[in-house]
């Protein structure tokens, strides 16, 4: 079981930005994605969620060896696929309730019958549980009104619930102080077992300290530049991003014809 | 039966009156009302002018009988009923057919009865309430017409001090498109009272053009309370005109829902009067229009008195080639001193062929109050569609789910619950093409199996967001 990046090329109202980008995530992995702003890492999340405003314009993204290209996003959540927004929006009158009732019982197989409204409540109790979050939390309108922790916890919660196969973690770690940031970063070691791969795109290596990843990639203008282990991330912490610019003019070279 | 159809005159006018079998000085006052209802103009008012003829709709292509048609109630209205109301007076077409009182509210004086029957019963009271009518003839040129042309309407009272607890209903069904119902209606709460009353207005089976005109007059003596709430479904092919005047005495408080589903053109004109020291009136216009509907809503507050607050909110959502007017205007007098008000407009359209506008102003006189209003118009939001969808809700279900929310926060606000948990309901069908009717708790929850728990926000009826003027 795998999520196949392969070559994907996505524009934005035309314009590119995704310039080919490779990547495999096996099942049970957790591969952290770096890189400056503006290096296509939110592009890269929202093209494989199936944003209709990012048009991929070559290449395919594979599910278990099918392709999810062409799939409207709640197919590709039926495939297994979750994106923890980086900027979660608000919904006025939908209940946080109603709302994660209606993405469980999305999310499960097929031809499942779905919990009632008794049984989601004790599902949905323990998950809270799981991330220390108040019950009062399922009255309040969808993302309303929350803290920037409240959000990233509530994405959390979803992913908990959604089990996804292949999770992407659009910058969860932004905008957290110390102690939010433990909270979501134990919230998804706990989530994410040996059945999902994570893709965790982050700025800073401080959620790589709670969060292991085995792989770290460095995308850089629409590209993924270097991949590595966890001294990558240490490595790009020393020397900041300006390195990377310099690094990719040195291998500029070697890959032109 | 036979009699033959006239047209929108004198002659009608009269004809009316004397089967219906009115006293000199009604007759008089239809007169006198003929003449506004032939010299006004659709739109009287400057502000609006433009937007009348969107609106507008030929009366003359609807012909009328003095006579009445006879229904058999049972059968008229099978199925719309469950067989344990009481407390309802029901009407088929423009004939009042049935009415249900419990003997224990009937004894305390509360009166639930066609207009003309309370006529019979207490000229004199009737009187003087029909010469102190808020809803002018020389203000609009449809409440000109109910005023001379009205072949039926309701009249309730509940009597001092007497608090009712379950509502009154009122359930008016059509199934012919032959006679106008244009109706004069009165419901009344008599000092420290407690009143919450509910009217349906149904067509049965399809395409039944039909005509329903309405005058309101509600009045809410000092000290008294008031719930109305009004839900309109009728055929798409109809026209629904609808003039009301809410005079709110000292320390009492009315509130008037609207939910608006039915009919091709629906023309709605609501006052709040401001009238007591203290009072307080709260609105919510609740509506989904689809196809071609047209839907032309004014509610104004008028603020007559000091330390009153005033509220109204309206919320559409409206997809196909419908179009929808929000007029609304806050005026507070010079006397009004400490008075708060409150007035919203918004609407979310789901195609780019639907259309909506809105029109607030504000016409103040004194300083020491507080009023605000907001309005907007928006296509439902992409990003939130993206949201949904990224969590496994295809495009229809998020959509639903979106308007659904849209209408949550006016929604969970409107104080009857049965016509909260209804709405929801009806709002819903209609999003399935389902022409659903107000059910009870015991139906809704066969129905959907369960009620889905309410969020309910701050109770203050002041939105969080606002502008100050």
């Amino acid at each position: 079981m795998k999520l196949e990046i392969v070559d994907l090329h996505a524009s934005v109202e035309g314009k590119e930005i995704l310039k080919g980008v490779n990547l495999t995530i096996g099942q049970g992995e957790t591969h952290a994605l770096m890189g400056p702003n503006g290096s296509g890492k939110s592009t890269l999340a929202y093209t494989l969620m199936g944003h209709p405003k990012y048009q991929v314009t070559s290449g395919k993204v594979l599910i278990d060896g099918e392709s999810i290209t062409g799939l409207a996003p709640d197919k590709r959540v039926r495939k297994g696929l979750f994106l923890a927004f980086q900027y979660p929006v608000s919904v006025q009158g939908v209940s946080m309730f109603s709302f994660l009732r209606a993405a469980y019982n999305n999310s499960r197989p097929a031809g499942s019958e779905p919990p009632t409204i008794f049984e989601f409540r004790e599902v949905v109790a323990d998950k809270l549980k799981m991330l220390s979050m108040d019950e009062s939390f399922l009255n309040r309108y969808l993302n309303e009104g929350f803290s920037g922790g409240e959000k990233k916890r509530a994405e959390i919660l979803q992913m908990a619930l959604m089990e996804p196969k292949f999770a992407v973690l659009d910058e969860t770690d932004s905008g957290l102080d110390i102690d939010a940031l433990r909270i979501v970063a134990e919230g998804i070691n706990k989530v994410s077992g040996p059945q999902t791969g994570a893709l965790l795109i982050t700025h800073y290596q401080r959620i790589l300290k709670y969060v292991k990843p085995q792989f770290v990639h460095v995308m850089y203008q629409g590209r993924i530049i270097e991949s590595g282990g966890e001294d990558l991330s240490r490595l790009l912490e020393e020397k900041g991003y300006t390195w990377i610019k310099g690094y990719q003019e040195e291998q500029a070279p070697v890959q032109a014809p | 039966m036979s009699q033959a159809a006239i047209s929108f005159g004198e002659d009608l006018v009269r004809a009316l009156s004397r089967s219906l079998g009115e006293p000199g000085w009604l007759t008089s006052s239809r007169l006198d009302a003929l003449k506004y209802f032939t010299d006004l103009p659709p739109e009287t008012n400057p502000l609006y002018t433009k937007y009348a003829s969107t609106f507008g709709f030929p009366v003359d292509q609807f012909r009328m009988t003095a006579a009445k048609s006879a229904v058999d109630f049972r059968s008229f209205f099978s199925g719309f009923l469950t067989g344990k109301e009481s407390d309802i007076i029901l009407q088929g077409n423009e004939t009042q057919v049935h009415s249900e009182l419990r003997e224990e509210l009937a004894s305390k004086g509360v009166e639930l009865m066609s207009f003309h029957d309370a006529l019979d019963k207490e000229e004199a009271k009737v009187r003087d309430l029909v010469e102190r009518r808020n809803v002018k003839s020389s203000g609009d040129r449809f409440a000109a017409f109910v005023n001379a042309f009205f072949n039926g309407g309701v009249f309730v009272r509940v009597p001092r001090g007497v608090a009712l607890d379950k509502p009154l209903r009122r359930m008016l069904l059509l199934d012919s498109p032959r006679t106008p119902v244009v109706e004069q209606n009165f419901v009344i709460a008599e000092e420290e009272s407690r009143l919450v009353f509910l009217e349906e207005l149904y067509s049965k089976g399809e395409s039944v053009p039909s005509l329903v005109a309405s005058n309101l007059e509600l009045v809410a003596k000092p000290g008294s309370h008031v719930d109305f709430s009004s839900i309109q479904l009728l055929d798409g092919q109809s026209t629904h005109i609808s003039n009301r005047a809410v005079d709110i005495h000292s320390d009492a408080r009315a509130t008037v829902s609207s939910l608006s589903l039915g009919a091709a053109v629906s023309r709605s004109r609501m006052n709040f009067l401001l009238n007591g020291r203290g009072s307080l009136a709260e609105g919510f216009e609740i509506f989904f229009t689809d196809a071609k509907q047209r839907y032309d809503f004014e509610t104004n507050l008028i603020h007559n008195s000091p330390d009153s607050t005033g509220s109204t909110q309206a919320r559409g959502v409206l997809k196909g080639e419908s179009q929808s007017i929000f007029k609304g205007m806050i005026k507070i007098v010079r006397a009004a001193k400490n008075s708060r008000s409150y007035l919203a407009h918004h609407a979310m359209l789901l195609e780019r062929t639907a259309k909506s506008d809105a029109v607030p102003s504000l016409e103040i006189d004194t300083n020491e109050v507080r009023a605000t209003h907001s309005a907007s118009v928006a296509q439902i939001d992409d990003e939130q569609l993206f949201y949904l969808m990224a969590r496994g809700l295809p495009l229809d279900e998020s959509k639903k789910m979106v308007v659904l929310g849209f209408f949550e926060p006016v929604l969970s606000r409107v104080p009857i619950e049965q016509t909260r948990e209804g709405a929801r309901f009806m709002i819903e069908g209609k999003w399935h093409g389902e022409k659903r009717r107000l059910v009870d708790r015991e139906t809704l929850l066969a129905e959907t199996g369960e009620i889905t728990p309410e969020v309910k926000e701050s109770e203050d009826i002041f939105e969080r967001h606002y502008k100050y003027r």
